[in-house]
């Protein structure tokens, strides 16, 4: 059967960003995806890349990083993945929001990053239609749009055939070990492969992949439900997101909310398309792989999306979708080689972050492989920091 | 309107919803008499037949919500509905009912070729629409594509209606509808190109020219044998389509059948979609006909009478009976043992994908 020097498990944008990177880097790689390319979170998601939505620190570098691979990517592939870094706008409603927001923001300042506060005027130059008794916001022009689905295809048609071969609609049974618990191949309902090293870029899927080999990767599948517009003229120019969302994605900034929103997670982001359509979401809860949307939380966020845009009210919805994205605990992907198999390598877990993260995780999981020094501290990504993450 | 009729004479309260500003679907449009397989309404118009079903649900009671929109079905059978509340006014309302019918019907399958975003060129049904309906003539000069009866019917009517039919194509070697429509037409002389494809429409506001060409027995066109044909409109008359969007949605099961215009719900003998207390008739089902919407329709209707509790179980056993029976010599018409067919194959994977779930549950 064939051999490989890496394969890559999953054909979303995480693995089809590893499968792009190891190519470049010389391997002769292998992805294999039990559906279609962007089959599953990728295409059922909105897509940003920016730095104000990540924890100062770690998490803001990662997100600075994967902005600097884009522009670059957006030069280097061939396939246009719309990339365009027209800046992000966060609005806050209460006093209180814009105290935090504050805080928050000298931080990032304080790590380097541009992005600055700005009071209601300003806001309302940056978006005209934006509910004008907000109280004020922060900006960055750093942060860009891009169409996801298109950005998983444009990594996998550059190297296609040229060191990579591609494997839809096969579905991993299993990663086979040698007696020193060390990779050497992949078995799929289509056959087998061999190979020193694997990738598990399985997302929400990922813990079905590990229990094949009895580990346990504590992602859990987080929904997210995403409201489609009918095309407009212009509506917003750029993501503009309410502070709360910070509520939603990190659970420790104090910010007083609205029962309703709680109870579904939900928070305003407005995002527009190529096609002058809006996204407008978003919602956050746990209920399992079901894609089906809630007529409650889609309420919830047209109401919450009228609140900051008013000229919504004026609008049709054509469609509500949603998808699953990959959660874990701690807020963190899991980008690491598992210690006790060597060669089986997980990349996945970056929950609502996988679209903007998916350059720099393709890169840093290459230069794991390849045994070079990384250009993040990866301390935080192993996986080794979960405690139970063996299966008895 | 059949469902609710069944339902609302036994004693069910009925809401309707329908999405256009007139009860009453296609019927509204269908100024002709009915023909052919329709045995036992034939001669009947079928603007006629919906005024009689939009009476009857009047005097029943049935409450009917117009220009009212059915965005989904969500968990436990719940409705949402942009309801019409005044003048541009709606309102999101959740319906919460113990039962639901789907009968939205088809919709029109589209041809591509270069220039068919082109305004005037449009579904001969839209084109129905507009003349019988609306009474706006979409078009001057028309080029019909498909000879089955929508577009041998559509055609005439638009001549009635004042338009000039430049041509119908066909791809087919033969007239694809009944004798009785083409010869009205040949009679007026209009030309009906069998072997004939449209390859392109051309035009800078609006299409004003059609390019046809022979086609080959493997769909090829036949270099040289091109025609331009000068037109303002071209009616698309290349069949229907379920239009399952709700029932998917709701998670029905659905199977692909070609003779019933493709991919549409299975149900059981009472209309039963495999989503308990969904039940699905007409079109929506399978492309059939309004005589054949309506027996499924009062199916629907009587089952659901019959599990509430409004009829006892001999009187539906009856009823049901009855419509099946209507409906075995509607089915024998043109492609009857087709379609008699493919619904037998409808009933028989519900009961598969039924036992298959009951095993697993």
């Amino acid at each position: 059967m064939s051999a490989y020097d890496v394969i890559v498990i999953g054909g979303g944008v995480i693995g089809t960003s590893c499968a792009y990177h190891l190519v470049k880097k010389g391997y002769k790689v292998a992805l294999i995806e039990k559906g279609d390319i962007a089959s599953g979170t990728s295409s059922h998601c909105d897509a940003a890349a920016m730095i104000t939505d990540k924890m100062p620190g770690a998490d803001a570098a990662l997100g600075y990083a994967s902005i600097q691979k884009f522009i670059r990517l957006s030069k280097e592939l061939d396939y246009d993945f719309n990339f365009d870094q027209s800046g992000s706008l966060y609005v806050c409603e209460t006093d209180q929001e814009v105290e935090v927001a504050t805080g928050y923001v000298n931080a990032l300042r304080a790590e380097g990053y541009r992005v600055k506060m700005v009071d209601p005027y300003e806001m309302s130059q940056i978006e005209p239609l934006l509910a004008k008794d907000l109280k004020g916001g922060f900006w960055s022009d750093e942060c860009a749009g891009l169409n996801p689905f298109k950005l998983c295809y444009a990594f996998v048609e550059q190297v296609k055939g040229k060191g990579l071969d591609v494997f839809l609609h096969t579905k991993v049974t299993g990663v086979r070990l040698n007696e020193k618990h060390q990779v050497e191949g992949v078995d799929t309902d289509k056959g087998s492969f061999t190979t020193g090293r694997v990738i598990n870029c399985g997302g929400v899927y990922a813990p079905e992949i590990g229990r094949l080999n009895g580990l346990n990767i504590p992602i859990l599948p987080r929904k997210g439900v995403i409201l489609l517009s009918e095309a407009t003229g212009p509506v917003c120019h750029q993501k503009v997101q309410e502070f709360g969302y910070m509520v939603t994605k990190f659970a420790n900034v104090e910010c007083d909310r609205d029962p309703e929103l709680l109870k579904y997670n939900v928070a305003f982001t407005l995002e527009p398309t190529e096609g002058d359509n809006v996204m407008l979401g978003s919602s956050r809860n746990f209920v399992g792989y079901n894609l089906n949307t809630e007529i409650e939380v889609i309420n919830a966020i047209a109401k919450r999306g009228m609140r900051f845009f008013p000229i919504l009210k004026n609008m049709s919805c054509v469609r509500a979708y949603a998808g699953v994205r990959p959660f874990v605990e701690d807020h963190l992907p899991i980008m690491s080689e598992v210690e006790e198999m060597p060669g089986y390598y997980i990349c996945a877990g970056h929950e609502g972050d996988g679209i903007s993260m998916s350059p720099v995780s393709g890169q840093l999981m290459t230069q794991l492989i390849a045994g070079e020094e990384t250009e993040l501290d990866m301390e935080p990504f192993r996986f080794s920091r979960i405690e139970n993450r063996f299966l008895d | 309107m059949s469902a609710a009729i069944e339902a609302a004479s036994a004693g069910v309260k009925v809401l309707v919803i329908d999405a256009n500003e007139k009860a009453g679907g296609q019927l509204f449009k269908q100024i002709h008499k009915f023909f052919g397989s329709s045995m036992h309404r034939a001669g009947v118009r079928g603007i006629d037949i919906g005024r009689e079903l939009l009476e009857k649900c009047e005097e029943l009671g049935v409450e009917i919500w117009l220009d009212s929109l059915a965005i989904g079905i969500y968990d436990n059978l719940r409705v949402a509905v942009d309801r019409k509340t005044g003048f541009n006014e709606h309102k999101m309302i959740l319906v919460e009912p113990k039962k639901i019918v789907i009968a939205t019907g088809a919709s029109e399958n589209a041809v591509r070729f270069p220039g068919w975003t082109l305004p005037g060129v449009m579904g001969a049904g839209a084109a129905q629409t507009m003349i019988n309906f609306h009474r706006v003539l979409p078009g001057k000069k028309v080029l019909t594509i498909g000879s089955g009866n929508v577009g041998l019917i559509v055609s005439y009517q638009l001549m009635q209606a004042g338009a000039e039919i430049e041509g119908i194509v066909e791809a087919l070697p033969k007239i694809n509808g009944y004798a009785v429509h083409a010869s009205k037409l040949t009679r007026e002389g209009i030309p009906i190109y069998t072997g004939y494809t449209v390859l392109e429409a051309h035009g800078k506001e609006r299409v004003s020219e059609a390019v046809i060409a022979k086609v080959n027995p493997d769909w090829s066109t036949i270099p040289g044998t091109e025609k331009t044909i000068e037109v303002d409109t071209i009616a698309i008359a290349a069949g229907l389509k379920p239009l399952t969007g709700l029932a998917h949605m709701a998670g029905c099961q659905l199977t692909f059948d070609r003779f019933l215009g493709g991919w549409a719900p299975i149900h059981n003998e009472h209309m039963e979609t495999t989503v308990p207390g969904i039940y699905i008739a007409g079109d929506s089902t399978g492309v059939e006909e309004a005589n054949t919407a309506i027996e499924e329709g009062k199916l629907a209707g009587t089952a659901i009478a019959a599990s509430l509790g409004y009829l006892d179980e001999k009187e539906a056993d009856a009823l049901q009976e009855a419509a099946w029976e209507r409906l075995k010599g509607l089915r024998e018409g043109a492609h009857g043992a087709e379609r008699t067919q493919a619904k037998e194959h409808q009933l028989h994977a519900y009961a598969e994908y039924m036992e298959r779930r009951g095993e697993v549950g």
